[in-house]
């Protein structure tokens, strides 16, 4: 009863994705949609590394650069077609993620978040005073659309199906991860991390391959953005569009794929909703992230979880509990300030 | 070039970077001080320190009904105009406290984004230079020109430094504040109210943000992008020198401000950033808890 119920909605859910680029009311509705998909998957790498890692990492935007400017330099260069330039972008942005590990198994806390902002803003600014290798804040364009298996994708409708199945992928590849013993070790260190050493895991590897992984889904949403937009600039990859990612995955629900999925998908859409109101739609933005932080922590996902626990019901659509708890329901110990 | 000349222009690089180093301290400061007393990380205090600037500048430039005042009485009002800021403000961060740092840090930075935005809707995004009330011309002593802005500023910032410590080592306010930052629960069973000294610590911290935007606001450009730029370098001396330390703010923020000096002026313009960051990095790899912090040991 209750799976064909999620076999239906699955069918349906898959249908109304198939068929969206051909219902949708314009060009420009798709390629929203499309950005959305980028966004997704870039909330997936940060839910591996924060939400079950319990990594803090605001150099997100860094990864998905190193992942644009990997597939825009070999494609205006050398013709490089994105098949190639995908698994390129992908490694390098996971390399970017695990050197960036680094210094982290040192640095904790909010030292941690002020360090990986560090490198981010590094990282950019080598973007913009590289010329010979960027050409510097002027950007790169004419990017060439892909191609694949003789099929151009030359417009946001057919881009949409590539994106479709990135993300299609690339969140059955986190849940592979996270229910595997990968996860299970992620969950442990971002619960205690002493406790999981104690235990025999390996921290530091998993702190590292944790932030590997965050760099290679930006690597991956990265080289779709070089060739989806033609064009890129180093202010793309800047501070804010970190916030960006990090702001969609706490109201998704932080520790919860499904979150990655509702808050990627939401807040792009929202904010596009909202764009004829320009700043005032930033301010409430900025205070529906209040919100969130202050009424309902575990985002929509943990909210749902919420009332599922409340009301001793089970939505339709809630899944079985191995994906652990949204982080924010934890109450982690801080440590004390230091008093010089 | 000969050797005498490398040195005045050495030395010049150091006031400047002395000089930015005392708006970062002040910045860092506000930071520490909440920090200290309330354990909350505050991404919104850049955004804040832009606000005050705003609010002293307003005045100073005319942008209130056409009402021109000095300078001086400009720096009072924006001063105290952002303590009462700081005082609202800790009622809406005070349950952000208790929460964990991720939800601390989203909170305060959904605060801070709020704070921005309005800004921009009031005074718009574009931003404006700013008249020194002082003369433009550098004093020169024995070949280092020094702007007289950049003197103020910097004795500015050193007065309020000292009369920060001062307040807090001999008030009685200033001892209940220090007694609340060491330890809530005995400070409060002593009699302290401890939110009263929070929002004092708010008002304080806010206060010599404004001051230092003020100060600062002949020297750089005023526009609201300014928070986000020296937030983060405020936010890098208050870790750089220890979080929650009082004289680590204040190291702290010399150390960033003459890094970054130095290195834009000897090593690479294009790069100061990215090196006065690579060189904190580095430090907290070598000393985690800052220069002047104390090592926490993780509790099991």
């Amino acid at each position: 009863m209750k799976n064909t119920f999620k076999v239906i909605l699955l069918g349906v859910g898959a249908l109304v994705l198939l068929v969206f680029p051909l219902v949708a009311p314009n060009r420009y509705t798709v390629h929203i949609v499309n950005m959305a998909g980028i966004w997704i998957l870039m909330s997936l790498g940060l839910n591996l590394a924060m939400g079950y890692c319990g990594q803090i990492n605001l150099a997100l935007g860094a990864f998905w650069g190193v992942g644009a400017y990997t597939a825009a330099l070999l494609n205006t260069r050398f013709g490089s077609p994105i098949w190639i330039n995908m698994p390129l972008g992908m490694i390098l942005a996971g390399i970017t993620g695990a050197l960036i590990a680094l210094p982290m198994l040192k640095v904790r806390s909010h030292y941690l978040a002020l360090v990986t902002i560090g490198l981010a803003e590094t990282i950019n600014i080598i973007m913009v005073n590289e010329i010979w290798l960027t050409e510097g804040p002027l950007g790169i364009s004419a990017i060439e659309m892909p191609e694949l298996f003789g099929i151009p994708i030359d417009g946001a409708e057919r881009f949409f199906y590539l994106v479709l199945i990135c993300v299609v992928i690339g969140y059955l590849v986190a849940r592979q991860i996270v229910n595997h013993r990968i996860g299970r070790a992620f969950i442990a260190i971002r619960d205690d991390e002493t406790a999981a050493r104690a235990m025999g895991v390996n921290v530091a590897r998993y702190q590292v391959l944790a932030n590997a992984l965050a760099g290679v889904y930006c690597g991956v949403a990265g080289v779709l953005y070089a060739h989806m937009s033609t064009y890129i600039s180093p202010d793309i990859f800047e501070f804010k569009n970190a916030l960006f990612v990090l702001t969609m995955t706490m109201v998704g629900g932080m520790g919860s794929l499904a979150g990655s999925l509702v808050g990627g998908l939401a807040l792009p859409l929202t904010q596009e909703w909202l764009r004829a109101i320009k700043s005032w739609q930033l301010v409430g933005f900025g205070l529906a992230i209040m919100i969130v932080v202050l009424f309902m922590p575990g985002g929509v996902v943990g909210l749902t979880q919420k009332i599922e626990q409340a009301g001793g019901i089970r939505l339709p659509w809630a899944r079985k509990q191995t994906e652990g708890k949204p982080v924010a329901e934890e109450k982690l110990e801080m440590e004390g300030p230091n008093v010089a | 070039m000969d050797s005498m000349n490398i040195l005045s222009i050495f030395i010049q690089t150091l006031v400047g970077g002395i000089g930015i180093g005392s708006l970062y301290a002040l910045v860092a400061l506000g930071y520490s001080m909440i920090y200290r007393s309330m354990g909350l990380v505050n991404f919104a205090h850049g955004s804040i320190y832009m606000i005050g600037t705003y609010f002293g500048i307003i005045w100073y430039r005319g942008m209130v009904m056409g009402l021109q005042v000095p300078y001086p009485i400009a720096f009072v009002i924006g001063v105290l105009l952002n303590a009462i800021l700081g005082l609202i403000l800790e009622r809406i961060f005070r349950p952000l406290a208790n929460l964990d740092l991720m939800l601390m840090l989203l909170g305060t930075i959904g605060l801070g984004y709020v704070l921005d935005n309005l800004a921009v809707i009031i005074w718009g995004a574009e931003g404006f230079a700013v008249n020194s009330p002082l003369p433009n011309e550098p004093i020169v002593i024995g070949g280092v020109a020094l702007l007289p802005q950049m003197l103020l500023l910097i004795t500015g910032s050193a007065l309020l430094m000292v009369g920060l410590n001062v307040f807090l080592a001999k008030a009685k306010i200033g001892k209940a504040m220090r007694a609340a930052a060491q330890d809530r629960e005995t400070a409060s069973a002593m009699g302290i109210p401890v939110n009263t000294t929070n929002a004092l610590v708010f008002a304080i911290g806010a206060g010599l943000a404004a001051a230092a935007g003020i100060l600062a606001a002949p020297i750089v450009y005023v526009n609201p992008a300014m928070s986000a730029a020296v937030g983060l370098k405020g936010f890098a001396a208050f870790i750089l020198g220890g979080a929650g330390s009082i004289p680590g703010a204040i190291v702290g923020g010399l150390v960033f401000g003459i890094l970054e000096a130095i290195s834009a002026g000897f090593i690479s313009s294009a790069y100061t950033k990215g090196i006065a960051f690579v060189v904190m990095i580095l430090v907290l790899m070598v000393k985690p808890a800052g220069i002047v912090g104390e090592v926490t040991v993780d509790k099991v």
